[in-house]
């Protein structure tokens, strides 16, 4: 039957094609003319986004970059937390240094997979919260291959490559915008006033917030967020607004006279407003999208597990270090220029540390 | 249904699923606009959260009670309007990408068609402009010297609506809606005049959506998330995916605030502008720009005409038009009607601007909404004038 093979020739030709729906795309984009629109039941006739070979993101794009890219696939590992793939890393040092994203570092114990199937216990060896950096360190009596970032920047619309580890998979997009900061919108989630003694009494609790998932509740007082008391409404504001999403605090809270320690989560506060179907179109996202220094704000679609490698342009140099992928039609790489003042900096600072 | 094509999902299950799914670009992000608005932020209850961006008023544009329906009759679309232009020439080596579609040949081809790009992507920067109507906020396209704006049914909404136009430069302009082809959702506005110092203002150059195929390499620009001047225009460049007479569908990426923007091929000539998206992010529609040249002089005499099926709008109360008001004889359960509180015998006597006399006078002003919509409606209960706020719903 054809179907079968057609089927085959997906499977063969897209990394991700374990899926009906792929299957199905390619096989009406692959159907001779001569079948009738009309033979073919309403929901495939329907089905608009036919033609996966058609797509910028296809297998023969990926084979087309996979030359410039193959030099950097050795240094691409998989960050493993607690058994689950969290992110990618970068080697930045050949004594076994590697930049990954921070704020998806969330289990123990830390692993990474290399581009030769190894499996190394690492450890943060430093991190840069503003940026949401972290650098892993692997003890091991072997040399790694670090990427060396160019310092040139690319001009929108053009390409940009991400390959996963050791470049099995291969990610394309564009550069959409100038490079900018992104403010932080980190939130915990509650409005707060004032008592009369003047310590931070929650007014109300906002829904889908860290605070709400916490069992924060109205009228509760913030006596201290992680052991630093807290005088005042100000005082919390202050201390929460330092917190980037992603970030956890423990609360100590004062309800009905008793005290109690509650640990919550800071949140986006764009992902707590939005609705149900803003939520579908945007697909999977990391915890952190927000506050960055500078970003590169490119169209791939990543999985939020795909950040933290490197992301090269059309030759092959290494232009930034992807670090979110925030909605559906928005990923944030850092771009080198910062990525290598950071590292400078966290290596040196590792490496005094380790002697 | 998922928005990557990495994730297991049943066919049987989603894909029947996917057609209720399109949603309406500009007016998801009206409704989140709306919602933020909302928030309560009293001066008693400090927020720990950010302040909202500071609405748009729309004191800055002058009362305009005339439609300028304008001199010539000629469309912009084929009367090849070539005063500045977004077009960009194609070198040989890329005119087999360009007309065909398809993957590079080689690493060379590749870097011709990335050169080609970045030209396309700078030159589509001025003419992409962000339209505001109210508190909703999409996109636009400026197409001539003169200041015709394409963009979206459903981000001009109604004929004759004040606008407010962000250039990319960040200047602010006036305009007003024209006409509206809502059954393949393409919509016309035009800039008021005297406010460019008798400038042109930079305008795409149009190209055509009938030799469009499968494979061709396109851009979209736009503002998703809406205007934020920090950022500027957004630039995606994808491919077109499918043609269809009503329809294009490219795997560009749009969302919540592209509504109306341009999308053009790889000579910088304008095709299409963005309309509606899936939860597939290769699930992205744009109305052919034929459609505005087809319909040219009805759009710029401010008529306005056709639902986009599944997008009809509605409010789910019955009457009859022989009583001489606009009396509610059932609201049906379920309805938007029922969820703002209408009643039977309520009487509407205002439907958002719209003033209301008859039966067929609310239905007028119903059709004259957009699903997702939020309108306040006056309606008289028992001798008592009440306010209602409805959202608009949709059926086919």
């Amino acid at each position: 039957m054809p179907m079968i093979n057609i089927q085959h020739a997906v499977h063969a030709t897209h990394r991700a094609a374990a899926l009906p729906i792929s299957v199905f795309c390619g096989l009406l984009a692959l159907m001779p003319t001569a079948v009738a629109q009309d033979e073919l039941p309403e929901w495939l006739r329907a089905r608009p986004g036919v033609g996966l070979v058609n797509r910028r993101d296809c297998q023969a794009m990926a084979d087309l970059v996979r030359p410039v890219v193959s030099a950097t696939g050795e240094s691409i590992v998989q960050v493993i937390c607690d058994g689950r793939a969290v992110a990618l890393g970068t080697i930045v040092g050949a004594d076994g240094y590697i930049l990954t994203k921070r704020s998806e570092l969330t289990g123990d114990p830390i692993r990474v997979r290399l581009a030769d199937d190894q499996l190394l216990s690492a450890r943060v060896a430093a991190v840069r919260r503003a940026n949401d950096l972290a650098l892993l360190h692997v003890d091991a009596a072997q040399d790694f291959r670090p990427v060396s970032f160019t310092s040139d920047s690319p001009a929108i619309g053009s390409f940009l490559i991400s390959p996963g580890r050791d470049a099995r998979s291969i990610d394309i997009g564009v550069v959409s915008s100038p490079a900018r900061a992104i403010q932080h919108e980190g939130r915990l989630g509650v409005y707060l006033e004032n008592d009369s003694d003047g310590r931070a009494r929650v007014e109300r609790v906002m829904p889908s917030s860290g605070a709400e998932v916490a069992g924060v509740v109205r009228d509760d007082r913030i006596l201290a967020i992680n052991g630093q008391s807290e005088s005042s409404k100000n005082s919390v504001m202050r201390t929460l607004h330092a917190m980037f999403p992603g970030e956890s605090v423990r609360l100590t809270i004062e309800r009905s006279g008793a005290t109690l320690e509650l640990d919550a989560r800071i949140r986006e506060f764009g992902l707590m407003q939005e609705s149900e179907n803003d939520s579908k179109v945007n697909g999977p996202r990391n915890s952190r999208l927000s506050g960055f220094d500078l970003v590169l704000q490119h169209d791939t679609v990543l999985e939020p597990d795909e950040c933290g490698g490197p992301i090269l342009d059309s030759s092959g140099r290494v232009v930034g270090l992807n670090i979110a992928r925030a909605g559906r039609v928005v990923s944030y790489a850092l771009p080198a220029s910062l990525v290598t003042s950071e590292m400078v900096g966290m290596l040196s600072e590792a490496r005094a540390a380790a002697r | 249904m998922e928005n990557r094509l990495k994730r297991s999902e049943q066919p049987q299950r989603v894909l029947p699923a996917r057609r209720v799914s399109l949603v309406y670009i500009a007016g998801l992000f009206a409704v989140v606009l709306f919602a933020a608005a909302m928030l309560p932020c009293d001066s008693v209850a400090a927020q720990e959260f950010a302040p909202l961006p500071p609405e748009v008023t729309n004191s800055v544009v002058q009362p305009n009670t005339v439609i300028q329906s304008n001199s010539s009759d000629l469309s912009p679309i084929t009367s090849s309007n070539s005063s500045g232009g977004t077009s960009i020439p194609v070198t040989d080596s890329l005119s087999r990408i360009y007309r065909n579609g398809g993957v590079p040949n080689s690493l060379q081809e590749m870097r011709a068609l990335e050169a080609q790009q970045k030209l396309v992507a700078a030159s589509a920067m001025d003419c992409t402009v962000s339209v505001q109507i109210g508190p909703a906020q999409g996109c636009g396209v400026i197409i001539t010297g003169s200041g015709y704006v394409l963009t979206a049914a459903h981000v001009a909404m109604r004929p004759n609506k004040e606008a407010i136009i962000t250039l990319s430069t960040g200047k602010r302009v006036r305009a007003r809606t024209l006409g509206m082809n809502r059954g393949v959702d393409a919509g016309l506005i035009k800039i008021d005049g005297g406010q460019n110092e008798g400038r042109p203002w930079p305008s795409a150059s149009l190209g055509s959506s009938d030799d469009l195929v499968p494979g061709m390499w396109c851009l979209a620009t736009g503002h998703p998330g809406g205007y934020d001047d920090g950022r500027g225009p957004v630039t995606r460049v994808g491919r077109i995916l499918a043609v269809r007479p009503d329809a294009i569908v490219t795997d560009c990426a749009l969302i919540g605030g592209d509504s109306g923007g341009p999308l053009f091929d790889l000579a910088g000539k304008l095709i299409a502008i963005h309309s509606r998206i899936g939860n597939d992010v290769a699930d992205n529609l744009h109305v052919p720009v034929v459609h505005y040249d087809y319909s040219w002089n009805r759009l710029a005499k401010g008529e306005a005409w056709g639902f986009l099926p599944g997008f009809k709008p509605v409010l789910g109360v019955s009457g009859n038009q022989s009583v001489g008001v606009a009396q509610v004889v059932e609201v049906k359960p379920g309805s938007p009607a029922e969820d703002a509180g209408f009643q039977e015998m309520d009487i509407v006597e205002q439907f958002g601007d719209a003033v209301v006399t008859d039966f067929d006078s609310l239905k007028r002003a119903v059709a004259d909404t957009m699903p997702g919509e939020r309108a306040i409606v006056w309606v008289n209960r028992g001798g008592q004038r009440i306010r209602l706020l409805v959202e608009i719903g949709r059926s086919d």
